[in-house]
């Protein structure tokens, strides 16, 4: 008998710095335990529906994003995919790169989020792009397969992402200002220097000066900071001075790398065997000769180089096919409250014992409520439990009594388990309350300052999950 | 032979014994200390023997190679153990033997009779009548019922209950004495939750999943949900089953019976197995069939 499976289907948008496209993929969920067992249910299948063409991003000026077009690009792709924005059950909106930091990047997703579909709606932020830019470009399939380490380096028009990975796992990311679109030109001309690369000038009193005519020599010189900036995140650099265009945070990962694979629309220059479709798309920018520095470059070269499956659509495919998870299929979940978008996150670690769980408990919750709480709003957040030790039935109720008792802010009680003890707890702290909503799932891997999106529950019972990191990056 | 010669032999005999003794100053294999410097005096000029090939000492470690760690995280399974020549490691032997046998002892242990009391099951016995060999050569026996258990049943059981629990060691005490307590607890609780009712729980001392046929037969349940230890195996000797079956009779065929095994610590927890029970029994009992025909029922 032929095991019965679900189909979710899911959108990823991803507006970036010089891009913007769509896809639309379809997720088949089964059963992948025996018939003995509890299921276990999967996500067994990914199908990519419809890719869009790759469209210039639309703005109205240097800092605002053209949100009218942005709903019409989504609105006429979404009609040649033939599908209702209300059809969409999960994946994700990104605002990435330079783009996020626009005015009105906020405002936008949240009115794409309703243009869109009743979908999980993701807030970009580079750690997260970084990781799906690595899930679409494949580098973190391969991973799973090889012992290696290996870079993601996904080089679009504003920043570059990198996500370091081992054994499939991210041990790292790092952000880069290193991308196509940071100089622009026209008709010979410098059009546009984004302000990262004008501090850069200012810190070496150099000067650079809009519609000055395009210098090779001045070009040369950015590149090669660029490519200092890469090679010193490459090695693991921590003293910010040697990476003069990092944004954010140090490489934060230990392990040599020993692959590179690149993503993003600068890729397309240094797989020319990739032979993407694109060319209508000819940008006047740095982005082919950033391709060709990369090249060029020796000690880059001693890396070795894999190929990508995605390359601009990597982060977008990230988005859309491989951002949603499915959580464990005995959980309590109330239907009516689903969808529940944006949700933080925050850890309780019982570090693998049963010592303090009570009071582990109590401090993670008052933690969380003067965290997330605002005055006279009912806000949600959920208590995340991680490195559970076994748990017996007297251990549960304990639990469910404690959070209970100190869960004060709002009405609904979410709790995600790392292991597998949603049901019963759920069930236990369902019968404890009679004015409380209970939403506990389990087997989802989240940290503290992580958001998520849990989606209603399909057939089979478990619940899509959209886990994702924190919103924008301040430049 | 006569005493002459035997002497002569003897004589010839230790004579040879003690010229070779005089030589067998050095031993055939020396064991060396890897720290020293190796000096080559051993060449057949020097003292007459073979020289001995130098072998670099090697060092064993558990978790030897990254890569087999990383396996070893998916699966219980005994890869990546290391080997000293073609043999195991004495540390992956002694497990092996030690996991051989706790699943010996948990076949042959006893369930904690304290245990059994603290929850409320009486016990009753099967035809096998407490008797390890017979249990195991004879599983005919343990799909029935005494005629003494029968009327201990009809005398301090309820009649047609809606759900009626059950337990047995079945091939391991273990999976009663480290589950029970947890999956039955938090089971009642989901039944609670869902308002099923339930019957009067009982014990049995060796009994087969098929008993619960005899059993359907003597008080007449809606349902029987049956936690039984499973034939213990080298990764766990104490995994426990539940077997659920809507209304089992004589002639109930095992494709009838609804299975959740793999219930342990490093299964699925004990605690959260009783709750996700509660919810199949009320699936079978709202599509009045179990096994296959809920399977199909449920389309």
């Amino acid at each position: 008998m032929a095991q019965q499976t679900d189909t979710i289907l899911s959108a990823g948008i991803d507006i970036g710095t010089s891009t913007t496209k769509i896809i639309i993929s379809q997720l088949v969920l089964q059963n992948t335990a025996g018939r003995t067992h509890v299921p276990r249910v999967e996500i067994i299948d990914k199908t990519v529906l419809y890719k869009s063409p790759i469209f210039r991003t639309p703005l109205l000026d240097d800092t605002t994003i053209d949100a009218k077009q942005i709903e019409q690009i989504v609105f006429s792709q979404y009609q040649l995919a033939n599908v209702n924005p209300s059809d969409i059950q999960a994946g994700a909106i990104l605002i990435t790169g330079e783009t996020a930091t626009k005015q009105n990047a906020s405002e936008l997703i949240h009115y794409l989020s309703d243009a869109a579909g009743e979908f999980l709606v993701a807030t970009a932020g580079p750690d997260l792009e970084s990781v799906l830019a690595a899930k679409g470009s494949g580098a973190v399939t391969y991973s799973k397969q090889t012992s290696k380490v290996i870079a993601n380096i996904d080089i679009g028009g504003g920043t570059t992402n990198i996500a370091v990975l081992k054994h499939g796992e991210v041990i790292g990311t790092v952000t880069l200002h290193l991308g196509g679109r940071l100089m622009e030109y026209a008709q010979g001309r410098l059009i546009s220097v984004a302000p990262a690369i004008q501090r850069l000038f200012a810190n070496h009193q150099r000067t650079i000066r809009l519609n000055s005519p395009q210098n090779p020599a001045t070009e040369q010189w950015v590149i090669e900071n660029m490519l200092v900036s890469l090679k010193a995140v490459l090695r693991g650099e921590q003293d910010t001075d040697k990476i003069p265009l990092l944004l954010g945070h140090v490489p934060n990962w230990s392990e040599h790398i020993d692959c590179l694979m690149f993503s993003g629309g600068v890729a397309r220059f240094l797989y020319p065997e990739l032979k993407e479709v694109e060319t209508s798309n000819a940008f006047d920018d740095i982005g082919e000769k950033i391709a060709h520095a990369l090249l060029q470059d020796s000690s880059l070269q001693a890396f070795q180089w894999l190929k990508p499956l995605e390359t601009v659509r990597a982060t977008v495919t990230g988005a859309g096919v491989q951002s949603t998870e499915v959580s464990g299929s005995t959980i309590e979940v109330n239907e009516h409250l689903l969808p529940l978008k944006n949700i933080p996150v925050y850890t309780c670690d019982f570090q693998h014992t049963h010592a303090n769980i009570e009071e582990k408990i109590r401090e993670a919750i008052s933690t969380a409520q003067q965290l997330y709480q605002i005055d006279g709003e009912e806000t949600h957040y959920a208590l995340y439990l991680k490195n559970i030790p076994y748990l017996q039935f007297h251990d549960i109720g304990q639990m469910a009594e404690c959070i209970l008792q100190h869960w004060s802010s709002s009405n609904t009680i979410i709790v995600i388990l790392e292991s597998d003890y949603a049901k019963v707890l759920g069930q236990t702290l369902k019968r404890k309350t009679s004015t409380k909503n209970i939403i506990c799932i389990d087997q989802i891997y989240v940290n503290t300052s992580d958001y998520i999106d849990i989606g209603k529950p399909v057939h089979s019972g478990v619940v899509p999950v959209v886990v994702k990191t924190l919103a924008f990056h301040k430049a | 032979m006569d005493s002459q010669t035997i002497e002569q032999i003897t004589k010839m005999v230790i004579e040879t014994l003690s010229e070779q003794q005089q030589h067998d100053t050095k031993p055939m294999i020396s064991i060396r200390n890897p720290s020293e410097p190796f000096r080559d005096n051993s060449s057949l000029s020097s003292n007459g023997f073979i020289p001995i090939q130098e072998i670099a000492p090697k060092e064993f470690f558990e978790d030897f190679d990254e890569k087999y760690a990383n396996a070893r995280r998916k699966t219980p399974a005994r890869i990546g153990i290391g080997r000293s020549g073609p043999r195991p490691l004495t540390k992956s032997l002694l497990k092996f033997r030690l996991d051989h046998a706790a699943a010996v002892d948990s076949v042959y242990g006893e369930v904690d009779a304290s245990l059994l009391e603290k929850l409320g099951f009486f016990t009753i016995q099967t035809k096998v009548e407490n008797d390890k060999e017979t249990y195991i050569l004879r599983p005919d026996l343990g799909r029935k019922l005494t005629q003494h258990a029968k009327d201990l049943l009809l005398s301090r059981c309820m009649i047609q209950p809606q759900v009626q629990i059950i337990a047995s060691n079945g091939l391991s005490a273990k999976a009663i004495n480290a589950n029970l307590e947890n999956v039955y607890l938090s089971l009642v609780q989901s039944l609670e939750s869902l308002q099923l009712a339930m019957g009067t729980p009982f014990y049995i001392e060796q009994g087969r999943v098929g008993l619960m046929d005899d059993i359907g037969e003597v008080l007449k349940p809606t349902v029987v949900i049956y936690l039984i230890g499973e034939r213990p195996g080298l990764v766990t000797a104490e995994s426990m089953s539940a077997y659920i079956c809507y209304q089992p009779r004589h002639g109930t065929i095992e494709s009838d019976r609804t299975v959740v095994s793999n219930i342990h610590q490093g299964g699925i927890p004990p605690v959260e197995a009783g709750a996700f029970l509660g919810t199949i029994i009320e699936k079978i009992l709202r599509y009045e069939a179990s096994g296959i025909k809920l399977v199909e029922k449920e389309g």
